[in-house]
């Protein structure tokens, strides 16, 4: 068990991600970095943000940063939601329409990528995971 | 034997047309229309059924895939062979008065492209935090204006109902795909004066994902069958609707009753502001996009103009821009002639009406045309706001400074909504500002009046966050960062119109 949100969460992330042969396929067109900002809210004390670097079915890159940092997506939401989404509870999808999370970046794109960002969430709930109380 | 065009749709698999009476309405050219008499006990079937087609493939179905289909429902109406378009084509002038090419312009053109899937909104809801000042949004400003005070929220509406004013054509179908974004089984009230449309659009979702489209039930009911009004809001999470005072007034008492949200779209007030900035050498290029916008859907919707306010110390003066708008008027009329809801006693009213004050001696100038298809007024009288007899009547009126608008206009405040403007960037935020404060909620540059984008605010709430959430935060759109930039692309644009007869391309 690992915890969320945590540096060895993200490593973990990086790691499952590229033995994803669905996701390989899937993102095969995929350029582009994101960062996930995952905001404070009664359960989560601080913001804590991962830079994902994800590049033709490949995540090259994936760790906790503590500044901001410049990438084509970031994508925006409270630490509750996050939860939500790794647990299969929220489609990311659904959750951007009803402003649970907010994205900055070509929405558009993400809307064609639509299965890599299923993979992504897949990976994302195989993880066993430790959620803050 | 003429042609029967069915106004209602529901999932056939209903089995329910040899339940149901039905009424016809002959509009002309052997063609006539098909209206049910609905009665609750088929109502409560349909209601069961779109909530468990919702359950069944709707709630299954990804966000993208939802897209997709529309993108492709939408290419079809694209496709001037489709036959559901050469139905629409036929019908739609006789019932709604509009001409071809005004319906052909500026409703498929335009309204339509709305659906392409570049063009529909994903994101729901933006944090008024970030936009306590005209901030970028879609390619354009919005600002958050009052505190958010969350009235209703409901982030999994099953059913959500509409009722669709007759003055915006393909609404219908604009409501029954927004609908999906949030996962709702949807039924629509078509307008009484055009209950055409919604079906047809309803059936072409049908041709290509027939149980996305049994989500979706359209009853061209009459406001006084006022039990199926009455038991369809009994089933609804939240209705949506357009209207006039009237129904503003029916419609809520009949939401309080049931204890449901209503976001309401009600009688609303629209104008142009002309800086003196641009009254020097692009005058009559400003006249020529202002005659888009007062010619546009024959001044019917509530975003259409009702009076132009012209700020005096330019090169042309206020009543040289009315005589310069009465040129463009005569060109764009040719180009978007009316149709068979000519408004004609309209115009002839609004004529008598000034031709009295001017034979008084009143500071008053007539600009008609030879046939009364438009009239421009000038009014050199102290400016005050006053409702126009519309069908393309237009007054123009001086005022000294562009600031003295907003507190001019403030007594209509949540009446107000479009305010067409052609005020240079440094001089526009303050305005936008002083007029949104007061109640606007859209400015647009002139000729864009009609032309919404899928971005913007509508009546001040996003149409997406509206149907699972309302709040007291009012929201103000700009459709541009640079209006001098969309002054030019929008001049192609109608020069193209008038030219070409095209087809309007989103700027």
């Amino acid at each position: 068990m690992v915890k969320f949100p945590s540096n060895e969460w993200i490593r973990n992330f990086k790691d499952e991600l590229n033995k994803n042969e669905k996701y390989k396929e899937a993102a095969k067109d995929w350029e582009g970095d994101f960062l996930f900002v995952i905001s404070p809210d009664e359960e989560l004390k601080n913001e804590v943000i991962f830079y994902v670097d994800l590049w033709h079915g490949e995540c090259r890159g994936a760790y906790m940063i503590n500044d901001e940092q410049k990438a084509a997506f970031i994508l925006k939401g409270p630490y509750s939601n996050w939860k939500k989404v790794i647990n299969k509870e929220l489609d990311p999808l659904r959750g951007l329409i009803r402003g649970m999370f907010t994205v900055e970046g070509d929405s558009k794109l993400i809307l064609d990528q639509v299965k890599a960002a299923q993979e992504l969430v897949n990976t994302a709930s195989k993880i066993p995971v430790d959620f803050e109380k | 034997m003429g042609k029967t065009i069915e106004c209602y749709f529901w999932n056939p698999e209903l089995y329910l047309e040899d339940k149901l009476d039905y009424k016809y309405q002959d509009i002309g050219d052997g063609i006539e229309l098909k209206k049910p008499v609905l009665t609750t006990d088929v109502l409560d079937k349909i209601i069961i059924d779109l909530k468990q087609k919702r359950k069944e493939h709707l709630l299954n179905m990804g966000i993208a895939n939802i897209i997709n289909t529309i993108d492709r429902v939408t290419d079809q109406w694209m496709n001037p062979e489709y036959t559901r378009r050469k139905i629409a084509f036929e019908v739609l002038p006789k019932v709604t008065g509009f001409s071809v090419e005004m319906l052909e312009t500026l409703g498929f053109g335009h309204m339509l492209r709305l659906l392409k899937k570049d063009n529909i909104p994903i994101t729901g809801k933006l944090q008024h935090k970030n936009f306590t000042e005209f901030t970028e949004h879609g390619d354009g400003l919005v600002k958050a204006y009052g505190n958010a005070e969350v009235t209703h929220s409901n982030y999994e509406p099953e059913i959500i109902g509409h009722i669709c004013a007759g003055n915006i054509l393909g609404l219908a179908a604009i409501e029954m795909v927004i609908d999906k974004l949030v996962d709702a089984a949807t039924w629509v009230k078509v307008p009484t004066e055009e209950p055409v449309f919604g079906a047809l659009y309803a059936k072409s979702i049908e041709d290509i994902d027939p149980q996305l489209a049994y989500t979706i039930a359209v009853l061209p009911y009459e406001s006084r069958d006022k039990h199926v009004q009455d038991y369809l809001f009994s089933k609804s999470d939240i209705v949506r609707a357009t209207g006039g005072e009237q129904a503003r007034i029916s419609l809520t008492e009949l939401a309080e009753k049931h204890k449901i949200p209503i976001a309401g779209h009600w009688h609303k007030f629209s104008f142009i502001t002309i800086a003196r900035d641009y009254l020097d050498d692009r005058a009559s290029d400003i006249a020529e996009l202002v005659s888009l916008d007062v010619t546009a859907w024959d001044q019917q919707g509530c975003f259409s103009p009702q009076e132009i306010f012209v700020e005096t110390g330019g090169d042309v003066s206020p009543e040289e821009f009315a005589e310069l708008l009465a040129e463009e008027m005569e060109t764009t009329s040719i180009a978007l002639p009316k149709g068979v809801n000519s408004g004609k006693m309209m115009v002839l009213d609004g004529y008598h009406q000034y031709f009295k004050k001017e034979m008084m001696g009143e500071p008053v100038r007539l600009f008609p045309s030879s046939t009364h298809q438009w009239l421009v007024i000038y009014d050199g009288n102290k400016p005050t706001f006053e409702p126009s007899p519309l069908f393309r009547v237009i007054k123009v009126k001086p005022v000294n400074n562009i600031m003295e608008i907003p507190p001019l206009i403030k007594p209509l405040g949540r009446f107000l909504q479009t305010v067409g403007v052609a005020i240079p960037n440094d001089r526009l935020i303050p305005f936008a500002d002083a007029i949104g404060e007061i109640g606007a909620t859209n400015i647009r540059t002139i000729s864009n009046m009609t032309l919404q984008k899928t971005w913007e605010p509508w009546d001040g709430r996003f149409p997406l966050q509206e149907l699972f959430e309302l709040d007291n935060i009012r929201w103000v759109s700009i459709n541009t960062k640079n209006i001098d930039e969309d002054i030019q692309k929008s001049l192609e644009r109608k020069r193209m119109i008038i030219n070409n007869n095209m087809k309007i391309p989103l700027v």
